[in-house]
């Protein structure tokens, strides 16, 4: 129990792309609690979409990062905005 | 016709002296009254890292315009943007319909939000609980 906790904070904005090594399966935290996404995205708070890049640069899922459908499409549109002036990586390694 | 709210975003070369951008910038603000639109608000961000270079540049000069017009404007000046070559890179988005959808939204969380707690003065606190 303790360890899946500890899980769910291991994953909050990092390395949530890159696939887990170890005996357990590849099976990432279900949903974390529903987030509020703001009704206005915008593309130039870089600080706010950086929690939806991981370090690799690419856009969380939407499983993993537990937002509505409607609500990841703007988060995309705004992070792709973002990528085309330069303000997020579109890969970092 | 409608009236409609821009963003217009630029990256000007880092190597380019201070007083030229700010000449850069005054023409682009000439230019959109010209084409009979409206700055509402212009925005020097200045120098800034670049997340991945862009024509062997790690800086850009970033300059945000906000601008309210027809769109007629914004063709004309994102031909001249084209062509310059001061300017490494460019955006447009158009923002009023989003931002209407934004105010829509928010009226629509109050609203729920105002039932809620009309129902359940400790509503608040409830649902804080189940969540944590």
């Amino acid at each position: 129990m303790a360890e899946k906790e500890m899980e769910i904070l291991d994953e909050r904005g990092l390395d949530v792309g890159e696939d887990v090594i170890g005996d357990r399966p590849r099976r990432y935290q279900r949903r974390r609690p529903r987030q509020v996404v703001p009704e206005y995205v915008d593309w130039k708070d870089v600080d706010y979409l950086r929690q939806f890049v991981p370090e690799r640069g690419k856009i969380m899922p939407r499983r993993i990062s537990g937002i509505s459908a409607k609500d990841q499409r703007r988060i995309a549109q705004a992070i792709k905005r973002a990528r085309s002036m330069a303000m997020l990586p579109f890969m970092a390694d | 016709m409608a009236n409609r709210t821009y963003e217009v975003m630029y990256i000007v070369d880092p190597d380019t002296p201070v007083d030229t951008i700010g000449k850069l910038n005054e023409a682009v603000g000439k230019l959109v009254e010209k084409e009979g639109g409206t700055v509402v608000r212009m925005d020097d961000i200045g120098i800034r890292r670049l997340a991945y270079p862009i024509q062997k540049k790690e800086d850009g000069h970033y300059v945000l315009f906000e601008i309210e017009g027809s769109g007629q404007e914004i063709a004309e000046l994102e031909r001249r943007m084209r062509v310059n070559d001061m300017i490494i890179r460019y955006i447009t988005v158009r923002v009023d319909e989003d931002r209407k959808a934004a105010t829509k939204r928010r009226e629509k969380r109050e609203a729920r939000a105002a039932k809620r707690t009309k129902f359940r003065p400790s509503g608040a606190s409830a649902e804080a609980q189940a969540e944590a």
